[in-house]
C-alpha cells in the first residue's frame, strides 16, 4: 500500500460540509479522478481515508489534512492536479506528500492547531480591553461547561490547552490568533476559548456570531 | 447580503441545505442571460435532491445559452425562524439571490402535502401568495407542474401557470414564449394569454368556474378564447432523444437516495386502478439499451458515484432488462459500481435480477402484492397471484435474502375483513416459507406495510370515496392484531394525513382557503409527523365553512363535472367510467403491450405510440394478463 498525506483548503460553501458528508464527497472526487483508491477488505468495504481533527460546521480550514492510501503509486503532483479538476467549489488541495508506511496514523500524530477568530463590530458590544488576552492567559485555571455525549453537562480546565492568544490589529471588532491543543487527549475549540476570554472581560457575546478560520495543524513533534 | 446569511447559517442545523456548491452545479452569468428561472421544491433539500425531475429540468434549462436555472428548498423550520427574523428572504442555492429577482419561479407539485409549504415559500420569498394581489409585473411568473397538476384546483388561486405533463420539452416552450412576450414588451396578461395557447398549459385565471345552487360544480369553462376547453398532458415521444441529465447535481450532504438515477422508460401500462402514475406516464417507451448503457457510463464518470438505480415505475418490465444488467454489471463492476433496482415486480424472474446485481445481500427486498385476495386484486387490476408472490419470496430466500418487506393498500373499493385477513395470511405464509427454506429460520423477517387507499383523478378509482378515518383505524387495528408474533413486523401510517391528500386530491378551487388558512395558522411540511398538526387542519376547514368530509369520503357521481375535467391526461372518461364498472365485477383488463388495445383512448387523443426498445410496439410480458 502506498501513502499519502493531503493538505487540503475548505472554505466557501464547503465549510457548511459535515465529517461524514466530507468523507463521501472525497470518495466520490477520488472517484471521478480515477485515483487507484484502497478500500478495506470486508463485507462493507470503505475507502482508506482519514481526516484529521475534523472541522467543526461552519468553520473553514486552509490547511487541513487528510490521510490516503492507494493501491499503487501516484505521483503526488499529479494526484493534487487530478483532484483539483473534481473538487467541488470551496476544496482545493495545496499539496500531496508520499509518506512512509511506517509512520503513525494522522490522527494520533496531531496535536495543535491554529486559528483566526473574527467578530463585526455589531456583534461586540464594548471592546476588548488591551490588557484583557494577558490577563486571561495568567489565569492558572479556565473552567468551561460543556455538554458531553451523554446528555450531562460537565466542566473541564481548558487553560492548559490554550497555548497562544494575541490580538490581531483592526479598527473595528474582535480579530486574534490562537494556539490550542487538539486531538483526543486534549481538545479546545475555538468558540468556547474565546467565550472564555470575552467572559472574563465581562463581555457577553453569541458565539453563533464568531467567524473562525483555522490556519494549521499541527504534528507533535517527538520529545 | 452574503455576511448576513453566513451570520444565519451558523445558526441552523444542517447549513448545507442551503449553500449549494455542489458538484456539476451549474453558476451562470447572471446580467447577461435572458431569462432567469429559479425551480422550487416545496421540501426540504434531502427530499428535494433525491428527485429525477429536478435533475432533468436543472439539464434542460441550463443546457441553453440564453437561460438559467436555480434551485431553491422548502426552509426546514431552524432556518425559517432564522429568516423571519432577520428578514432574510428566500434565496436561490447557486447565486444567492432573492427569488423576487427571477422571471420565473417553477414549483413542482410531488404530493399533495407539501401544499402548505408553497405558501410558505412565496411568503419568504416576500411574493404575495395569492395570484391577485401579485401586481402585474413586478413578481416573478409562478407556475407549477408535476403529477398534482393534474388537479390543480386547490392550487389555481394561487399559481399564474400550471404544466401539465411531462416538462422536458414543456419547459423550452415556457422560456421560450416568455422571452418571445419580452421582446414584444407585453405586459403580464398578454404573456398568459400567450402562454394559454401552448400544449399542456394551464392558465387557472382565463377560466370560469360555476356552481350551482347547492354548491355542486357545475362547469370549469374558458373565458377567453386563447384558453381551450381541455389542456391536455405533454408527452415525450422519444425518451431515447429526450434529453437526460449525465451531469446530475451530487448532494453534498446525504440525500434520500444518494446514488445516480438512470431511467429505463417512462410509463406502465399494467392498469393498476388506483394508480395515478399509470395514466398521468402512460404510454410506455422504453429507452434503447444503447442509450442507457452510454448514459450509465457517463453518470458514472461525471458523478463518482457508486451506485447506479435503473428507475421506472416497474423496471423489471423494461423488455431488455436482463441483457441491460449484464451488460451493466460486466462494464461496472470492476470498479466497484453497484446496481440497484428500485421496483420489483412479485415474480420470480424479478428476484434473480436482483441476485444478479446484488451479491451481497444486505438489504431485504420488497414487493407490493396491494390486496389481500385474488377477488380484491382483480378489482384493483393487480395482475399478481398468489403463486407470483410465493415464488419470488421462495427465490428471495432460497438467494439468501433474510427479509422480505410486503406493501399493501387498506380501503380499497369492495374491501372486506375477508380481505384483511388475506394479507394476514399472505404475510404469515411468506414467514413460514422463509422459515423452511432457511438454514436460520429465527432471522426471517416479514414486514408488512400497509398504506391507506386515495382516490385520485384520472383514475378508474376517481368516483370512489376514501374509507373514513375511524373505518381505517378499525383495519389497522384488526391487521395489527393478526399480525403479532416473532418475524413479523406491522407498519402502518395514522390516516389524518391520508384523509387530507384524498380531500386535496379530488378538491377543487374552494380549497384554497382552507390551504391559506392553514398555513397562516402555522401548517408546513406536513407531510412530516413531527410537524403534521390535524387539529389545525380541521379548525381551518371549520374557520372557512369548507366540508372536507364531501371530498374525501363522497361517491362521486359518474354523471358529475369533476373539478379536473378540463385537465386532459390522455385517456377517456369513458374507458375511466369502463373500468370502473369492470372493476366492481371483479373483471380485469389487459395490459396492452400484449397487443390488445383496451381503447383508453390514448394514443389517439395524444398522437403517440407506446414505444418498446428496437422500436417494437408489442411486447408482451410473461406474467401479464392476457
Amino acid at each position: 500500500m502506498h501513502r499519502y498525506m493531503i493538505r487540503y483548503s475548505k472554505k466557501g460553501p464547503a465549510r457548511y460540509t459535515a465529517h461524514l458528508d466530507l468523507m463521501r464527497e472525497l470518495e466520490r472526487s477520488m472517484r471521478r479522478a480515477h485515483l487507484p483508491v484502497a478500500f478495506s477488505e470486508g463485507f462493507n468495504p470503505h475507502l482508506k481515508l482519514s481526516i484529521a481533527a475534523p472541522l467543526p460546521v461552519g468553520t473553514e480550514g486552509l490547511a487541513e489534512l487528510a490521510e490516503v492510501e492507494m493501491t499503487r503509486p501516484v505521483e503526488p503532483d499529479q494526484m493534487a492536479e487530478s483532484l483539483n479538476a473534481v473538487l467541488p467549489p470551496g476544496l482545493k488541495v495545496w499539496e500531496v506528500a508520499e509518506i512512509s508506511s511506517t509512520n503513525p496514523a494522522l490522527m494520533a500524530a496531531l496535536d495543535q492547531a491554529a486559528y483566526i477568530v473574527q467578530l463585526d463590530g455589531e456583534d461586540l458590544p464594548v471592546p476588548l480591553p488591551d490588557a484583557a488576552i494577558e490577563e486571561f492567559l495568567a489565569r492558572e485555571c479556565v473552567e468551561v461547561r460543556r455538554r458531553g455525549k451523554d446528555g450531562k453537562e460537565k466542566v473541564r480546565d481548558i487553560r492548559p490547552g490554550i497555548i497562544k492568544i494575541e490580538a490581531l490589529p483592526g479598527d473595528d471588532g474582535l480579530g486574534l490568533r490562537m494556539e490550542l491543543k487538539t486531538g483526543s487527549v486534549m481538545n479546545v475549540r475555538p468558540a468556547e476559548a474565546v467565550t472564555a476570554l470575552l467572559e472574563h472581560a465581562g463581555i457577553e457575546i453569541d458565539s453563533a456570531d464568531l467567524e473562525i478560520t483555522r490556519t494549521g495543524l499541527f504534528l507533535v513533534k517527538k520529545k | 447580503m452574503d455576511k448576513r446569511l453566513e451570520k444565519t447559517l451558523r445558526r441552523v442545523q444542517k447549513p448545507g441545505r442551503y449553500t449549494g456548491g455542489e458538484w456539476n452545479a451549474v453558476y451562470k452569468d447572471w446580467p447577461n442571460t435572458d431569462v432567469k428561472m429559479a425551480f422550487a421544491f416545496p421540501d426540504v433539500y434531502e427530499v428535494g435532491m433525491s428527485h429525477l425531475g429536478l435533475q432533468i429540468i436543472y439539464h434542460a434549462v441550463n443546457s441553453r445559452d440564453d437561460a438559467l436555472l436555480e434551485r431553491v428548498f422548502a426552509p426546514w423550520a431552524d432556518m425559517e425562524k432564522q429568516m423571519r427574523e432577520t428578514g432574510l428572504p428566500l434565496f436561490s442555492l447557486e447565486s444567492r439571490r432573492p427569488l423576487r429577482d427571477f422571471d420565473i419561479l417553477g414549483f413542482t407539485l410531488q404530493y399533495e402535502l407539501s401544499f402548505t409549504n408553497i405558501l410558505n415559500m412565496l411568503d419568504l420569498a416576500g411574493i404575495p401568495v395569492r395570484r391577485d394581489d401579485r401586481a402585474a409585473d413586478v413578481y416573478p411568473l409562478v407556475v407549477a407542474g408535476g403529477p398534482c397538476a393534474f388537479n390543480p384546483e386547490p392550487l389555481a388561486d394561487f399559481i399564474d401557470v400550471f404544466i401539465i405533463g411531462e416538462g422536458e420539452d414543456a419547459v423550452n416552450d415556457l422560456l421560450d414564449t416568455y422571452l418571445e412576450s419580452q421582446r414584444r414588451g407585453e405586459d403580464r396578461r398578454q404573456l398568459l394569454l400567450r402562454m394559454a395557447g401552448i400544449s399542456g398549459f394551464y392558465v387557472p385565471s382565463l377560466y370560469r368556474v360555476e356552481y350551482n345552487d347547492r354548491g355542486k360544480l357545475e362547469a370549469v369553462k374558458p373565458a377567453v378564447a386563447e384558453a381551450p376547453a381541455v389542456v391536455n398532458k405533454r408527452v415525450v415521444t422519444d425518451l431515447s432523444e429526450a434529453v437526460f441529465p449525465t451531469r446530475p447535481l451530487v448532494p453534498v450532504i446525504e440525500a434520500v437516495h444518494n446514488r445516480a438515477m438512470l431511467e429505463v422508460q417512462r410509463g406502465c401500462t399494467r392498469g393498476c386502478r388506483f394508480c395515478q402514475a399509470g395514466v398521468i406516464y402512460r404510454p410506455v417507451r422504453e429507452k434503447e439499451p444503447q442509450t442507457l448503457v452510454r448514459q450509465a457510463e457517463e453518470i458514472i464518470h461525471n458523478t463518482g458515484w457508486n451506485e447506479i438505480s435503473l428507475s421506472s415505475l416497474s423496471t423489471s418490465d423494461y423488455s431488455q432488462i436482463k441483457s441491460l444488467i449484464s451488460e451493466l454489471t460486466g462494464s461496472h463492476t470492476e470498479a466497484g459500481v453497484n446496481i440497484s433496482l428500485p421496483s420489483l415486480r412479485v415474480d420470480a424472474f424479478s428476484v434473480d435480477l436482483a441476485k444478479e446485481v446484488q451479491k451481497v445481500r444486505r438489504s431485504s427486498l420488497t414487493f407490493a402484492p396491494e390486496a389481500g385476495t385474488q377477488r380484491l386484486r382483480d378489482v384493483i387490476n393487480k395482475g399478481v397471484t398468489e403463486n407470483n408472490l410465493m415464488e419470488a419470496v421462495s427465490a428471495a430466500f432460497a438467494g439468501g435474502w433474510q427479509a422480505v418487506k410486503l406493501y399493501f393498500m387498506i380501503g380499497l373499493p369492495t374491501e372486506t375483513d375477508v380481505d384483511l385477513e388475506g394479507i394476514a395470511d399472505l404475510a404469515r405464509r411468506v414467514l413460514d416459507k422463509g422459515r423452511s427454506l432457511s438454514r436460520s429460520p429465527g432471522r426471517i423477517k416479514v414486514t408488512v406495510s400497509v398504506s391507506s387507499f386515495v382516490p385520485k383523478s384520472h383514475t378508474p378509482f376517481q368516483w370512489e370515496p376514501q374509507d373514513n378515518m375511524d373505518e381505517l383505524k378499525r383495519k389497522q387495528a384488526f391487521l395489527k392484531q393478526r399480525m403479532r408474533g416473532r418475524g413479523l413486523v406491522f407498519n402502518y401510517h395514522d390516516p389524518e394525513g391520508s384523509f387530507l391528500e384524498a380531500v386535496f386530491s379530488r378538491g377543487d378551487r374552494r380549497l384554497a382557503a382552507v390551504l391559506e388558512a392553514a398555513w397562516r395558522a402555522g401548517s408546513r411540511f406536513d407531510g412530516w409527523s413531527e410537524f403534521f398538526d390535524f387539529g389545525r387542519w380541521m379548525k381551518a376547514f371549520e374557520a372557512t365553512g369548507i366540508d372536507p368530509v364531501g371530498y374525501a369520503h363522497r361517491r362521486f357521481e359518474y354523471g358529475e363535472i369533476m373539478p379536473w375535467d378540463h385537465i386532459g391526461a390522455g385517456m377517456s372518461k369513458k374507458y375511466l367510467e369502463r373500468e370502473h364498472r369492470r372493476a366492481l365485477d371483479g373483471e380485469i383488463t389487459p395490459d396492452c403491450r400484449a397487443g390488445n388495445c383496451p381503447g383508453c383512448g390514448l394514443c389517439p387523443t395524444l398522437e403517440v405510440k407506446p414505444r418498446l426498445a428496437g422500436g417494437e410496439t408489442i411486447a408482451p410480458l410473461h406474467d401479464s394478463l392476457q
